[in-house]
């Protein structure tokens, strides 16, 4: 094993390296830059390619292009830049392009701040693209090893669900530095519960089939197999169609292939909740951090509290939110998303705070748990800050 | 087209659904000439178009590989492929003048500026018709569409001075040329020089659309006017008019004059793996 103390981006290269990324095109943008200039740097001396796009449309087009020639793909972006993926987001979904999307959130809404955490793509990452009838995969670290082993199991997600899938971290942890290691061989890479999937293509002529079966491989062009993909509703041979029949078929196909097998993607952290304490913290990514901080304080002061830490967000694990406890949302943005996620899977209402581009202190949330044991409501967000 | 059909398209797409009187079918069979008299298979090309009529009538007509893309992001796909494909094989797209001059105009410029090696086939039926005849940006000023029931308000990139064929050499593209629909052999010797040429190319189509811009803009739906207006165009005699006027043929080659795109990036890839020093 090699051990690095570098960034997230840098973490987050490495990963790709190791799946055996062959392109990586993006465009400059904070926070998110540092993975394209390590791409720029790392990628050709593992024999991949390093395309600078025009714009965040072309970046993932060209991963699109990159994927359908049979290389496996990746591209890294924040805010401003995601949004402008939605038009190829699109085609990776439908044409069921196996790639990886790197989403460093910053905060928002537009440009924001650049050098601030955000949590606001929350829910366009489970609808990045328009147009309904579909199901995304997206994942969410909290720390530079895990952006590293998470980014090597998105290659492997796409290839097996052959789909985008999405690396939603935040600024904190792709421009935080933390040490992490690398595998070196491939017993040290089983070690750490890691494989790679090789890139494979469909041998035709069903390229979309009608199923929800795992490890369908992708389409490849060039190889003369009379391959059809595009933009269109496809017949299973890969024909452009207008029959509603067919595009409930390819629909299904969309969402049950992911649905069916949730098992490979669902991933949470659950920290003190053996005695069903009566408030459970919720979060993902950066906040995560602070949240199991504030909930080892709050129990070493007998306050009944535990957590959850989403690992993956989409699909979103319904399952994990049928407790009877409060539960109480923190999230890097004030209007609230994840929040509104686990209301409607609890099917009650949820307690919530929410910051702007900065993590809320321990002490807050203990105060915070303090209070909704009281029975008492958090003040709203759009109140002043409470004196940390 | 019959031999040429049975030998490179899937019966399941021919005939198309063109509508009668469009001349995207003559555009069809010239690239289908070309890539029989250059000894291409359908194993060694790859056919991406993009959307609009020209777009969607030539998508996976080919009996060998096929993609589409979004409209005006296919010459980004295209990017991506070009770099995955060993350098034998053929990219060609057939695409509209709303996607490659309007909404992927960055694209196809950066497409050429890189050099990247495929062949663009725009079908230009001067405006957009697959949705009704609304202008587009070779539409000459001041016609009548669809979107512009008092004429439009905007000169197009083939007036007035400007040629889009001149941004896209300035922008280095590496073979250009322009024909209409109804050239014969002169215009497949276009595309066959446009397939040879290993950086971007790109061969300018202008064919008529009976159905939208004949119909409103021509003010006529009889085929033999249409045609003679959109001959005129490249007529001497349509040198003394105001609108658009083209000579037909090659008005760029600079084949071979600088290094396609992807061949230089793997070339470079593999100096920086046995010279690792290279790089900071």
């Amino acid at each position: 094993m090699r051990t690095f103390f570098d960034t997230g981006n840098a973490a987050i290269v490495e990963a790709a390296v190791l799946s055996g990324c062959g392109v990586f095109s993006g465009y400059p943008i904070t926070p998110a830059t540092e993975i394209a200039e390590n791409m720029s740097r790392r990628l050709p001396l593992a024999g991949g390619f390093y395309i600078q796009a025009e714009d965040e449309t072309a970046a993932l087009h060209i991963c699109i292009g990159g994927a359908l020639g049979g290389l496996k793909t990746m591209t890294a972006t924040s805010g401003p830049g995601y949004v402008l993926y939605a038009d190829p987001y699109g085609w990776a979904i439908s044409g069921e392009v196996p790639l990886v999307i790197v989403n460093a959130q910053r905060v928002g809404p537009v440009s924001g701040i650049t050098g601030a955490p955000g949590q606001g793509e929350f829910y366009l990452s489970r609808y990045p693209t328009h147009g309904g009838n579909f199901e995304t995969v997206v994942l969410a670290p909290n720390s530079v090893q895990e952006a590293f082993t998470m980014t090597m199991e998105a290659f492997n997600l796409a290839e097996r669900f052959r789909t985008p899938v999405t690396i939603l971290a935040d600024q904190l942890v792709t421009d935080g530095y933390e040490s992490f290691t690398v595998p070196e061989n491939e017993e040290e890479l089983r070690a750490l519960g890691l494989e790679v999937i090789p890139r494979r293509a469909h041998p035709g002529p069903d390229f979309y089939p009608a199923c929800d079966a795992l490890d369908v491989p992708p389409v490849v062009l060039g190889l003369g197999l009379g391959a059809a993909c595009s933009d269109w509703t496809p017949t299973a041979e890969g024909y452009d169609t207008e029959d509603t029949a067919e595009q409930m078929r390819h629909a299904r196909r969309l969402i049950y292939k992911i649905l069916a097998h949730r098992d490979l993607v669902d991933r949470s952290e659950l920290h003190a909740l053996e005695d069903d304490p009566d408030v459970v913290l919720v979060s993902y990514g950066s906040p995560s951090r602070v949240v199991l901080g504030a909930v080892k304080e709050a129990r070493r002061q007998d306050l009944s509290a535990g957590c959850i830490r989403l690992k993956s967000l989409w699909p979103f694990q319904d399952e994990l939110f049928r407790r009877k406890a409060e539960y109480f949302v923190v999230e890097l943005n004030v209007e609230g998303q994840l929040v509104r996620e686990v209301e409607r899977a609890s099917r009650r209402p949820a307690h919530f705070m929410g910051l702007c581009g900065e993590l809320p202190s321990s002490a807050e949330l203990v105060r915070a748990i303090r209070r909704i044991l009281r029975g008492e409501a958090l003040p709203p967000a759009t109140d002043e800050r409470e004196i940390r | 087209m019959d031999h040429l059909a049975e030998k490179y398209l899937r019966p399941r797409k021919i005939p198309s659904s063109a509508c009668s009187g469009c001349g995207l079918g003559q555009v069809h069979k010239k690239i289908l000439l070309a890539v029989e008299q250059s000894g291409i298979g359908t194993a060694d090309l790859v056919w991406g178009t993009g959307i609009g009529c020209s777009g969607r009538q030539t998508f996976n007509t080919w009996k060998g590989d096929n993609f589409a893309g979004t409209h005006g992001r296919v010459y980004a796909m295209a990017v991506g492929l070009r770099v995955a494909l060993p350098e034998e094989k053929k990219i060609l797209l057939t695409v509209g003048d709303g996607d490659a001059f309007g909404i992927g105009l960055s694209h196809l410029l950066h497409c050429a500026r890189r050099n990247v090696g495929v062949t663009v086939i725009v079908a230009d039926n001067f405006g957009y018709q697959s949705t009704g005849g609304q202008y587009g940006y070779t539409t000459p000023h001041g016609f009548v569409t669809d979107s512009s029931p008092y004429g439009t308000d905007e000169p197009g990139w083939l007036q007035g001075g400007v040629d889009i064929l001149d941004i896209l050499k300035s922008a280095g593209a590496t073979f250009l040329a322009r024909h209409s629909s109804f050239e014969g052999q002169k215009a497949v010797d276009s595309v066959k020089k446009a397939l040879d040429n290993k950086g971007f190319s790109l061969v300018h189509f202008i064919y008529p659309c009976v159905t939208h811009f004949g119909a409103v803009g021509l003010k006529s739906t009889d085929n033999g006017e249409i045609v003679r207006w959109f001959e005129k165009l490249f007529s001497t005699e349509g040198k003394s008019g105001s609108g658009p006027h083209f000579s037909s043929g090659i008005t760029h080659d600079a084949a071979g004059s600088r290094p396609e795109f992807a061949a230089a990036l793997k070339a470079r890839t593999r100096k920086i793996r046995e010279e690792p020093h290279v790089q900071a």
